[in-house]
């Protein structure tokens, strides 16, 4: 059984998305297989060299920086969200594979969860 | 699978009442597959979802009273409520043991639901035969 978390909400304005990591940490503690999709306004999440001070938010890019200690198995990226917000992998954090179809990489784990 | 397969169900929560239909739509869910001959092993509330477990909740009487609801069926039926202990304690849903802990002037779960960690959802997954989720859908 493996799980894929789903992220379709923007890192700054919405929790919902910090829910879903922890949610991929829980599994991935215990050594429950599992992928992250970030799509949508989700992929922002992805974005290199978040600077939050302003905001009085901790950046999410150095929680996700924690995905592959954890032992979270993948980090995919919607591709056409990814063109949508003007992301290319010269922008974006390291490790992150990009997914031309979603549905395929849904498709690959049998169970698909959202934090809300 | 046939239709008539038993199935054992974790549900889990994620919409909080009176702002969303999540735990309504959970709880009738809840009632037509016990009905039916389901089990549920376990609901688990994330998120806004852990509001549905205050018991200060006090809406007006001619409205339903979910949190009423939902602790009445889980104790009718025995099925434990989870509230997931991170987003309880940032949403000030606090049980004794949290109250003691750090020191705050009250306690507010209702019972029968606890709190406990994300490791209650993870089990969930792994002993149930399906696992729902009820979003705010906004």
């Amino acid at each position: 059984m493996s799980t894929l978390i789903v992220i379709d909400q923007p890192p700054y304005g919405a929790w919902a998305g910090r829910e879903a990591l922890d949610m991929a940490f829980s599994l991935a503690a215990f050594d429950q297989p599992v992928a992250l999709l970030f799509t949508g306004a989700g992929v922002n999440w992805l974005r290199k060299s978040q600077e939050t001070m302003g905001i009085e938010q901790k950046s999410v890019e150095r929680n996700l920086s924690a995905a592959p200690v954890f032992g979270v198995e993948a980090i995919y990226a919607d591709a056409t969200a990814c063109a949508l917000y003007g992301l290319v992998p010269d922008s974006m954090v390291a490790g992150v594979a990009i997914a031309e179809s979603s549905a395929e990489v849904i498709r690959q784990h049998s169970h698909t969860a959202f934090a809300g | 699978m046939t239709a008539t397969t038993v199935q054992n169900y974790t549900l889990v929560i994620t919409g909080a009442p009176y702002s969303s239909q999540a735990p309504q739509t959970a709880l009738l869910f809840a009632k037509a597959a016990v009905a039916a001959g389901h089990t549920v092993d376990r609901v688990f509330l994330y998120g806004d979802g852990v509001h549905l477990a205050s018991s200060l909740s006090s809406p007006p009487s001619d409205e339903s009273h979910w949190a009423d609801q939902w602790g009445n069926f889980l104790s009718d039926n025995d099925i434990p409520g989870v509230a997931c202990i991170a987003s309880a304690l940032r949403r000030g849903l606090i049980d004794e043991s949290e109250q003691k802990r750090y020191e705050l002037p009250a306690s507010n779960l209702r019972e029968p639901f606890i709190i406990a960690g994300l490791g209650e959802w993870v089990e969930g997954t792994m002993a149930s035969s399906r696992v729902l989720y009820f979003h705010a859908g906004d």
